[in-house]
């Protein structure tokens, strides 16, 4: 019996098309991505087609597969009720069973197979790819059969299986399509929220379990996985994606057999129609007077007439289940969000208004837009599914006033659920102590950006509804233009906005700085859009089907009809001021601010290299002295710049041109006294003057820079985030020309430059053992224009903000209601300044002489204490171990949080507010991310502004590295716990592992580092974090103490990671000396399991344990493909007196030299936990095996 | 007084279905009843009438208004019940008929509910106005039905297919409703049931096909076929034979057993007798016979 329903169940669906239809769309994407997997983002290392993209792309299509499995199993289980057909089937002498399960699995097979297509797509494109010379052969891999067969098991199978045992239960029980796509839509949701639950590193086993389609189990499993890795493995029965798969194998297997032993052939439970008929008595006798009334059709009667329907509309969307259950669906959605809480790095933000905001913009974007899909359908086809269409459409009303209506009551809809959302933020941030309520912002911001959005959104959907004149197909059509529209643009390159159905320059809300610059564009885009709406409304005015009309021709027929001069005047003032406003946003857009686009900016990019590289490395002088004259003007957002540079020949040769790019968008000019242009490239900003007298060796020359940013009305997408109203924040490098050809302004994605000719380029010159001719003679800072120079800034603005430059304050004075300072550098500095103007709270603190400042803005004073207490721990312990403080000053500046990140400037340091100024320390007394960050760019002060690498590989290890273990030590000697700090190291180890797997060219040695983050942050402070730990801090201070001296403040030759290596080398012992080598020169990882752990309680009272381990030390490449080598280290082991691994009650450091090892010590105590490396000194990629619970032997 | 006058209307569906094959009628005052089976072109008629379908060819005057060209003044005179009237789910009997009304153009609030509340009275829903009315009955559904097409004063009133699936006695209620407006308007109810165009209408039109193939009072056409009408009760299995020996314009089933009438100008004799003809027999005689010769 299951056999025949099995095979009747896949034969019936072969017959039909779906399956081949949704099998095709998955073999054409996979195709896809393999021939544009380099234009689609896959660039790097790893293949276009390596295993483990797909199975990431296999289980990251659990969405789609849902509405796959959704139709197979909705239609098997439903068929036989569409057609009437049970009644007859069940009354022959089938078994339950057979056709419980025949059905059901079948419908399972059915619904597996169109992922494979994506297998499919992925041999064809890895065929055919290289030949359409989208992509070089060289970015495909082999095919691993096995990694299909898994990934088909392990993602497609149990997926389907899961979602699939659901949809099942829910057709056979309520008998509704409806009600099983909100089961799809329930499952999304809650795999949704799942997702959320990894914001920390904390709990990642727990979002891996909790994830139903198991992508996120997969991606906690692969996620230190090399590229190397990633095209030899895909995915394998194991990990946390193994468990996971197993619980809801088991949860869809309970639901299936539930649902099962539920299912009855006889529909006992069949709705005996309760609709309450009510009997109305017909009493004839009634005499009735009529009542009078008038009748008029003026514009009032239009207005109540509109009224009169926008109450019908939204009466039937509020009232219908669907919007009940979305509404649910959505409130959950977002108290889910809530509670997680706004973590960085295990800290709590405050919840201020725009973190509030933009999780309420979040969710209410996405199921708004699913409301404003289904009911633009349901209110369209509402008359005529309720057969009331032709009553309505024979009233004299006009068709516009119901169209309108029906668009208001789609837009009222989302605009009462965006207020219940704002409504429930606010009752969240009072419930969390926050009592700054801003219930004006909400209100802007959702008047700014959710209600336009809703009516333009809600104009398309009624329009397309309309033109379509298919609900389903409209359905499908609307949904196509929400997500394909911005695809194709994409592709296409289109960057305008006008196109881009509601897009607009986009503002970010900062308390800073409020709404900000972008605001004034946002709005007139809102008004572009909205009266492109109001047209294409008035267009399915014409088109609106009135009555029974039936055909296209006779609809275009009817518009004539629909066509009164009043609405032909409409109409064309609606044209008209669209028209107008379009020219508007044109102008401003595209001839006030010109913007370019991507593929002009290449162009210019290779032209820029073809046509003028052999300039590259010409003689040219350097600056040496630098005047700034600044005027910020706030409220104009405009920002004029005079720089005053002199320049000096530091060369052995006399110097004919001056060579300059300029940047156009700060229209500079340049003024130079006997010389004149011989070459000018307008559009690549290059120019070259000829002296009229050659610039002799050490002569020195005068240059004056005029540099203006002018606001000027508005742009597409805002070019420059930080010239605003209050938080100015431009450095010197956009003001100032670069001087010669610089390397930097080059193409660098690898495969574009092979594409356009160019030859390969290295991210960064080799390292050098010994500097040649010029190689050291630049530093990565200035880049070979200056080195280490005096500075002055002469800074105005508004005469309710405080300006700020680096440099002692030397006069401050007001002048036309202005505000001016004058800053000058206490001491030589690298030319890397910084002009910023806000309305400031400004906190002092006097420190050994050194003015400690910290600038914030009044609504965030909640850290500042922290700050200065952070500022003067770092002075205190920078200055006794690596030298002296050069400047009277240590400022840190708030500036909005269009970015997130700290900067160090000489003496002066900016910070984003979104990141420290808001977050929650009350109860954090020991480390925190905020005095790690402001330690690092104190560190800067030495680290960078002292001493600073010349242009070459490891260049920022001696100022990332050594600013990040500058700053572990400022914290290590606070806290003083090995435990703390082990637990915030850990986010540097994720930073190193999670960085290289995503390593796009090739990963490197720390001393070869070529400004790559995740080494130059993430392994540098973990590595010498560990030296520290194995020679003592002492000497690793003292290393970088005479590294230091040497070159402090030194002219050129600049050095290199190897000068530093020269002085640590003293400091290390022989037998540690293998450490220079595995850690800094080469890539090694570690690899530790305790295989047993046991003691035995011995006469004295103590307890001897025996740890059993398995020790192997591997190399990696710079793919990260890894060798075995042989074991000879030192490496930690000790015991827990507790099973959260908090209180380590002994360690100590043993030498492993086989793989397989014991070792036998003594401890006072009951050992509860034994582990090797218990406190994490070195980088292993899965440390979850390096403890266990210690057993006893009697 | 009111002229409802159509002149040569024709419609040509694009599958090619003739629904209107160049209908001329004149209506005034009164029920006026049109007379057809399935599928004859009575609702094409209906819904051109009620400016809710383009015609071909052809004009439909209500008075001066030019109903094609000037739907919009139509509609304000107009009261429609169409054959599919249904209702939103959720909404009450109240909200329906106040929203019709606001619709039609009364605008005046207070005045609107005094009206609402008469017709709902007048229909005899007044009290479960505040119900929803998916859950009333087709026949109270029908009375909604024809309190919104009485809003706002319609000098015509368009019945389509109104006593289709009602009981008996929810027919007559109905009928006494219309009767009670008849005098001062035009109404026009299209059906295909005989029985209601002889209990209401003074005047009427027999459709079939696309076009009229009667017009007058239904006495008069009765009165055609005095004396020429014969029944007889045959047996089964002779029907076909019956059916090509005489112009058989009725048979249906007495008693397990066909009796059939013939149209002949004298007796048949073979059996038959003579029977008062009714509008039934005009009815089959008009359409059978038609059909009979245009095939």
């Amino acid at each position: 019996m299951f056999k025949e329903f099995f095979i009747k169940e896949l034969g019936s669906a072969l017959m039909r098309p779906m399956i081949y239809i949704f099998t095709l769309l998955m073999a054409l994407a996979g195709a896809l991505m393999v021939i544009f997997g380099e234009d689609i983002g896959s660039t790097g290392n790893v293949h276009v087609n390596s295993p483990h993209t797909i199975s990431s792309l296999i289980a990251g299509l659990s969405m789609i597969s849902l509405l796959i499995s959704t139709a197979f199993f909705n239609n098997a289980a439903l068929r036989d009720y569409k057609y009437n057909f049970n009644e007859i089937l069940f009354s022959t002498p089938i078994k339950k069973n057979g056709y419980y399960f025949g059905r059901f699995f079948g419908a399972l097979l059915l619904s597996t197979v169109p992922l494979c297509g994506i297998y499919i797509g992925f041999l064809i494109g890895a065929e055919i790819g290289p030949l359409t010379g989208q992509i070089e052969a060289d970015r495909i891999g082999p095919f691993f059969f096995e990694n299909f067969i898994n990934s088909y098991l392990l993602f497609i199978l149990p997926n389907m299986f899961f979602s699939g045992a659901i949809i099942f239960a829910i057709a056979t029980k309520w008998k509704n399509t409806i009600i099983s796509f909100l089961g799809t839509i329930v499952i999304v949701v809650a795999s949704s929220i799942a997702g959320t639950l990894t914001s920390d590193i904390d709990n990642e086993t727990i979002a891996g379990l909790t994830d139903i389609f198991g992508a996120k189990a997969f991606s906690i499993d692969s996620k230190y996985f090399t590229p190397n890795d990633k095209n030899e493995i895909g995915v394998t029965f194991s990990g946390i994606l193994l468990m996971n798969r197993i619980l809801w194998s088991i949860m869809g297997a309970i639901i299936m057999l539930l649902s099962y032993l539920s299912f009855e052939f006889i529909s006992k439970n069949q709705k005996v129609k309760k609709e309450k008929t009510v009997k109305g008595e017909f009493n004839e006798t009634t005499i009735l007077t009529n009542p009078t009334f008038s009748i008029n059709f003026s514009a009032s009667t239009s207005i109540t007439q509109f009224f009169s329907f926008f109450k019908l509309n939204f009466l039937s969307i509020t009232r219908s289940n669907l919007f009940k259950i979305l509404f649910v669906i959505c409130a959950v959605m977002l108290t889910v969000n809530l509670w997680g809480g706004f973590d960085y790095m295990g800290l709590k933000s405050y919840p201020v208004t725009y973190k509030m905001m933009e999780t309420v913009n979040g969710i209410a974007a996405f199921f708004v837009l699913i409301i404003l899909v289904f009911f633009s359908g349901e209110l369209v086809w509402r008359d005529r599914d309720s057969h009331i269409n032709e009553v309505i459409d024979a009233t004299p009303h006009s068709s516009i006033y119901s169209l309108i209506a029906k668009t208001l009551s789609l837009v009222g809809v989302g605009t009462i659920l965006n207020l219940f959302f704002i409504g429930a933020a606010i009752i969240y941030q009072l419930l969390h102590g926050y009592t700054k309520l801003e219930i004006g912002v909400y209100l802007q911001d959702f008047i700014y950006s959710a209600f336009p959005m809703y009516i333009i959104w809600s104009c398309v959907f009624v329009f397309i509804q309309i033109l379509i004149n298919n609900k389903y197909l409209g359905y499908f059509i609307s949904i196509l233009v929400v997500f394909l529209l911005d695809i194709i643009f994409l592709i296409l390159e289109i960057e305008t906005n006008m196109l881009s159905i509601g897009a607009g320059t986009s503002y970010t809300y900062s308390d800073m700085n409020g709404f900000g610059s972008g605001l004034l564009g946002n709005n007139w885009f809102n008004l572009y859009w909205i009266l492109f709406g109001a047209l294409i409304l008035s267009i399915s005015g014409l088109i609106w089907v009135r009555g029974t009309t039936f055909g296209f021709k006779n609809r275009i027929k009817s518009i004539k009809k629909h066509l009164t001069p009043k609405y032909t005047l409409g109409l064309v003032v609606i044209s008209i001021l669209w028209m107008a406003t379009a020219s508007f946003v044109y102008y401003n857009t595209k001839i006030l601010n010109s913007y370019e686009s991507n593929d002009q900016r290449e162009a210019d990019q290779i032209r820029y290299e073809k046509e003028l590289k052999k300039y590259e490395g010409i003689p040219q002088p350097k600056i040496i002295s630098a005047k700034y004259m600044i005027d910020i003007y706030p409220t104009k957002q405009n920002f004029l710049a005079k720089s005053g540079l002199i320049l000096e020949n530091q060369t052995d040769q006399p110097i004919d041109s001056l060579h300059f790019i300029t940047d156009e968008s700060w229209n500079m000019k340049l003024h130079l006294k006997n010389a004149k242009i011989v070459f000018e490239d307008k559009e690549l900003g290059y120019v070259i003057y000829q002296l009229d007298k050659a610039l002799k060796p050490s002569e020195k020359m005068i240059l004056i820079v005029e540099a203006a940013a002018i606001t000027k009305g508005f742009q597409n997408q805002l070019t420059n985030q930080f010239l605003v109203e209050n938080g100015t924040f431009i450095n010197n490098f956009e003001i100032l020309p670069s001087i010669g050809y610089s390397d930097s302004y080059e193409l660098d994605d690898k495969q574009k430059r092979k594409k356009n000719g160019l030859p390969e380029k290295d991210r960064m010159p080799k390292l050098e053992k010994t500097c040649s001719s010029n190689s050291c003679s630049k530093n990565y800072l200035s880049n070979g224009t200056s080195d280490w120079i005096n500075v002055e800034t002469y800074i105005s603005t508004s005469s309710d903000q405080i300006a700020i430059a680096p440099g002692s304050l030397i006069k401050e004075w007001k002048k036309d209601d202005r505000n001016y300072y004058h800053y000058k550098v206490d001491h030589v500095s690298q030319n890397f300044f910084n002009f910023m103007s806000a309305r400031y709270e400004v906190a002092r603190k006097k420190w050994n002489g050194i003015d400690i400042e910290i600038y914030y803005d009044k609504a965030h004073a909640y850290n500042v204490d922290k700050m200065i207490d952070a500022v003067e721990k770092s002075l205190k312990y920078y200055t006794e171990n690596f030298g002296p403080y050069y400047h009277k000053q240590a400022r840190i500046l708030e500036f909005p949080r269009y970015s997130t990140f700290a900067q160090a400037f000489p003496g002066t340091m900016p910070y984003s507010e979104s990141f420290g100024f808001i977050t929650n320390l009350e109860n954090e007394s020991d480390n925190n991310v905020i005095d790690a960050v402001i330690a690092h760019e104190m560190a800067h002060q030495w680290w960078a502004h002292q001493v600073v690498g010349a242009t070459m590989q490891g260049a920022t290890m001696f100022s990332e590295s050594f600013a990040e273990y500058s700053s572990l030590m400022v914290m290590k000697n606070k806290v003083k716990d090995d435990m703390k700090m082990k637990n915030f190291l850990k986010y540097d180890y994720d930073r190193y592992l999670t960085g290289r797997a995503f390593e796009q060219q090739k990963e490197l040695p720390l001393y070869e580092v070529e400004n790559q983050q995740y080494i130059h942050y993430g392994k540098g402070s973990v590595i010498l974090y560990a030296l520290q730990d194995y020679i003592g801090e002492e000497k690793v201070n003292n290393a970088m103490k005479s590294f230091l001296e040497e070159y402090r403040y030194a002219k050129p030759p600049y050095p290199t990671s190897l000068d530093f290596l020269r002085h640590l080398e003293t400091q290390v012992p022989d037998s540690l000396n293998y450490l220079i080598t595995d850690w800094f020169k080469e890539i090694t990882l570690y690899d530790y399991r305790l295989i047993d752990a046991n003691y035995s309680k011995k006469s004295n009272g103590k307890y001897e344990v025996t740890m059993n381990i398995e020790a192997y030390k591997l190399k990696a490449d710079t793919l990260g493909k890894e060798t075995n080598v042989d074991v000879n280290d030192w490496a930690d082991i000790g015991v827990y007196a507790d099973n959260d691994e908090e209180n380590l009650m002994f360690y100590k450091r043993v030498k492993f030299d086989q793989e397989k090892m014991n070792f036998t010590f003594e401890v006072d105590s009951l050992p509860v936990k034994a582990a090797i490396d218990p406190r994490r000194i070195l980088i292993e990629r899965n440390i979850k095996d390096n403890a266990k619970t210690v057993t006893e032997v009697k | 007084m009111a002229v409802l006058k159509i002149e040569n209307l024709c419609k040509t569906y694009s599958n090619g279905v003739k629904a209107l094959d160049n209908v001329s009628i004149e209506i005034t005052n009164g029920m006026f009843g049109l007379l057809g089976p399935n599928g004859a072109g009575k609702s094409s008629l209906m819904r051109t009438l009620a400016t809710l379908q383009e015609a071909d060819s052809g004009t439909a005057f209500l008075d001066d208004i030019n109903i094609l060209k000037d739907p919009t003044n139509l509609r304000k005179v107009l009261g429609y019940l169409p054959q599919e009237f249904g209702v939103y789910p959720q909404i009450t009997a109240y909200q329906l008929l106040d929203h019709v009304a606001v619709l039609k153009g009364v605008a005046n609030g207070k005045e609107r509910k005094e009206l609402v509340e008469h017709l709902l009275q007048k229909v005899n829903l007044f009290t479960k106005k505040h119900e929803k009315v998916k859950g009333f009955s087709g026949g109270m559904k029908q009375r909604v039905g024809i309190a919104q097409a009485l809003i706002g004063n319609p000098k015509l009133i368009i019945v389509d297919e109104p006593t289709a699936g009602l009981d008996p006695g929810e027919r007559n209620r109905f009928h006494n409703l219309l009767a009670d407006v008849a005098e001062d308007v035009i109404i026009i109810l299209s059906t295909h049931i005989v029985d209601d165009v002889t209990e209401l209408c003074s005047n009427m039109a027999i459709m079939n096909q696309g076009s009229m193939v009667y017009k007058g009072t239904p006495q008069a056409v009765i009165n055609e076929l005095n004396g020429k009408v014969w029944q007889k009760i045959i047996k089964r299995n002779e029907v076909s034979e019956y059916k090509t020996n005489y112009t058989v314009i009725s048979d249906k089933m007495v008693a397990g057993k066909p009796l059939i009438h013939v149209l002949a100008d004298n007796n048949p004799g073979n059996g038959f007798e003579s029977v008062q003809p009714d509008l039934e027999d005009v009815f089959f005689s008009k359409i059978n016979v038609t059909a009979k010769t245009t095939v």
